[in-house]
């Protein structure tokens, strides 16, 4: 229960034993939203930072709740209670440009982290390259169906304009463009909602009867709506290639059973690499990583921490990674 | 607005023409128009429909909308009885997401997410859905009914908390893996018919029932019509309110319970904004938010229109935001027919 309230509070803080340092860092986290599970593992993750656990590092974590006005309101806490460093998952794009000012004017150096965020003042980011899983999941599904041999795919998107949507759409098309003998039927918005979606490909399987070969769903809940779907209409699953990204619970499951692929986006690489580099701007001095996630991505090198992109890497998930990426989820 | 002070009156669905005696042929038929016109729109819409794809009045069509409606048909018919006695219920999405993994989670093979001891038969599952529901619509009722707090902050607060809770329980995550026995509520079928579409249209008679037969259903339109008169003839309206909140709360837990077995896993963030598609649904199908006027009849019906339009539009491939737009327009155009109603009262 302990667990539980602190990651659900507004603003909760994990400090850990009476810490050997005289004074630990403050780092706030601003993450968009914990209503849904990955920003939950993002969060858990960032707990279980050697820094945090040891008391050099005071993590508080911040419930953005899906508003850009309340993660603005929470960079001016944290520059009124003096934080030493900010992360920073905007819910969008642009609007977060404002948060990342006032961080910047209290000399708090932002570490972008999951999402972007349009503003010069970042110090770093330390994210994973939407266009990229766009890419990956929309070449899975075409190669299931043959990209040769041609068939009908459809696309399930996220909210329109946000920017995983965005980019993941510009991925998904450079993959179509390469076959050509792929059409892609229809194309809508189920707002990352696997109710919704279910909804949608219920609605697209009457329309297009026998026709879809294959479903790049934009994100893992959109892609097991569209799973339910076919089963409520007494199709095969088999029968139809199916992607999604994130790598989240119920997808890891439906990848066991062989019913979709996906591509797990690392919550915790992402979460535990930007305390290393917000640790680094906030110190002067040399500061060396503590977190094993540098050397489980050896391409993503730590650079002293001034880097200002941190590319993390994106891992299809397959029956080999399968069981043990579930055994982290227990 | 005869129909609303007489709190005795034995129809329960009040007609306001034959409140004023004797009626012409005119007046009979402005007033069947109004009865029956939100029928004649999904009658219409489902005709243009068919002219205009080839695969909208197939059986699989129409089993499709009856499922995708069933859901929101439910809550909305929860939604009439608290707006027919003058309420409103804004709470039945957060609800849908508690009772959804309270249920899950004594339904479930997860390790990670089930209450020790489970996965338990599907009856206590269902139970405690239901129970849930109806002990967060018995919490609103009270505060309602006990303290006379406007049932609009009431449900508002409940909306809060509910999701809320939904979270705590949770931890923010899916309750996955639920067991075969719960998810044929969502997903099996009895006789050919999908279970979602039994329970909806079991809830609708049961609900046409209590509202036309029975004393409460008599006491719930005198309740919402003017309660004044209806104390002063006897009634119990505090208890009405808050049986009405009760009766919404326990159908919010019954369609969470259908969402989570349809989409596999129960998930905290489930039924955000559903409040929205019910009431509108209880609105197009002309019951009148200041209550004591309406049926569950309509309330399917506009749920029906709801679900065709969207079914229509996606399988048109028209964009879904036009989707939004129509609902909006239909919810307008329902309230201002109910408008002129009443100023011609």
């Amino acid at each position: 229960m302990k667990k539980l309230l602190s990651s659900v509070a507004v603003l909760a803080t994990f400090a850990g034993p009476a810490a050997a340092q005289d004074d630990p860092l403050k780092i706030g986290a601003a993450l968009y939203g914990l209503q849904a599970e990955f920003m939950q593992i993002w969060a858990e993750a960032a707990e279980q930072h050697p820094a945090v656990q040891s008391g050099m590092v005071d993590l508080t974590i911040f419930d953005g709740r899906y508003d850009a006005l309340v993660q603005q309101e929470q960079f001016e806490t944290m520059a009124t209670q003096g934080f030493d460093a900010a992360i920073f998952a905007p819910i969008d794009v642009e609007a977060g440009a404002e948060a990342v000012r006032i961080a910047h004017e209290a000399g708090i150096p932002v570490i972008g982290s999951n999402t972007q965020v349009n503003s010069e003042l970042l110090t770093s980011y330390v994210g994973s390259d939407d266009t990229r899983s766009g890419y990956m999941e929309a070449q899975m599904v075409l190669e299931a169906i043959g990209c040769e041999d041609g068939g009908n795919v459809v696309i399930i998107e996220g909210p329109i304009g946000q920017s995983a949507q965005v980019q993941r759409l510009e991925g998904n098309q450079r993959a179509l463009a390469e076959c050509p003998n792929v059409k892609v039927l229809e194309q809508q918005t189920a707002n990352w909602s696997r109710a919704e979606a279910q909804t949608l490909m219920e609605n697209w399987l009457t329309a297009h009867p026998g026709e879809i070969d294959g479903v790049i769903g934009q994100n893992d809940e959109m892609a097991l709506g569209a799973i339910e779907a076919i089963k409520a209409a007494g199709l095969n699953v088999e029968d139809f290639a199916i992607a999604g990204i994130d790598g989240v619970t119920d997808a890891l499951t439906a990848v066991k059973a062989g019913e979709m692929q996906s591509i797990l986006q690392d919550a915790r690489a992402q979460a535990q690499g930007a305390i290393d580099v917000a640790i680094a701007a906030a110190t002067d001095g040399d500061y060396e990583p503590q977190s094993d996630i540098w050397t489980q991505y050896p391409e993503m090198s730590w650079e002293g921490g001034e880097a200002s992109y941190y590319d993390v890497p994106w891992t299809p998930v397959t029956a080999d990674n399968v069981d043990d990426l579930l055994a982290t989820r227990q | 607005m005869t129909d609303r002070t007489d709190p005795a009156r034995t129809d329960p669905q009040p007609s306001p023409a034959a409140a004023h005696g004797p009626t012409s042929a005119r007046a009979r038929a402005v007033e069947r128009l109004q009865r029956y016109g939100i029928f004649l729109a999904l009658v219409v819409v489902c005709l243009a429909l068919t002219a205009l794809n080839e695969f909208f009045l197939t059986p699989r069509n129409i089993v499709n909308v009856l499922r995708q409606t069933s859901i929101n048909g439910i809550l909305a018919i929860g939604l009439t009885f608290v707006i027919l006695a003058r309420g409103i219920d804004l709470s039945v999405g957060s609800v849908v997401a508690l009772a959804g993994v309270i249920a899950a989670s004594l339904a479930t093979t997860s390790s990670g997410a089930a209450v020790a001891g489970g996965p338990y038969p599907v009856a206590v599952a269902l139970a405690a859905g239901i129970a849930v529901g109806a002990a967060c619509g018995a919490a609103s009722g009270a505060v309602v009914a006990r303290f006379n707090v406007p049932a609009f902050v009431a449900t508002l607060g409940m909306l809060s908390a509910a999701r809320g809770l939904t979270l705590l329980y949770s931890e923010g995550r899916p309750v996955p893996a639920l067991t075969d026995e719960f998810r044929w509520i969502g997903t099996g079928d009895l006789f050919g018919v999908p279970m979602p579409v039994v329970l909806f249209i079991a809830v609708f008679l049961a609900s046409w029932w209590v509202l036309g037969q029975t004393r409460f259903g008599r006491h719930v339109y005198a309740a919402g019509g003017n309660p004044h008169a209806a104390t002063v003839s006897g009634i119990n309206v505090r208890r009405i309110r808050f049986a009405v909140f009760v009766i919404s709360g326990a159908l919010a837990g019954l369609a969470g319970m259908i969402l989570a077995a349809r989409t596999g896993s129960a998930l905290p963030q489930a039924g955000v904004a559903y409040e929205l598609d019910a009431i509108a649904a209880v609105v197009i199908g002309g019951t009148s938010l200041a209550g004591g006027v309406g049926r569950v009849t309509g309330t399917v019906i506009g749920a029906l229109l709801i679900g065709v339009v969207n079914n229509g539009l996606d399988l048109m491939g028209v964009e879904s935001y036009y989707q939004l737009v129509i609902k909006g327009l239909l919810i307008v155009a329902a309230v201002m027919l109910d408008q002129t109603r009443n100023q011609r009262d």
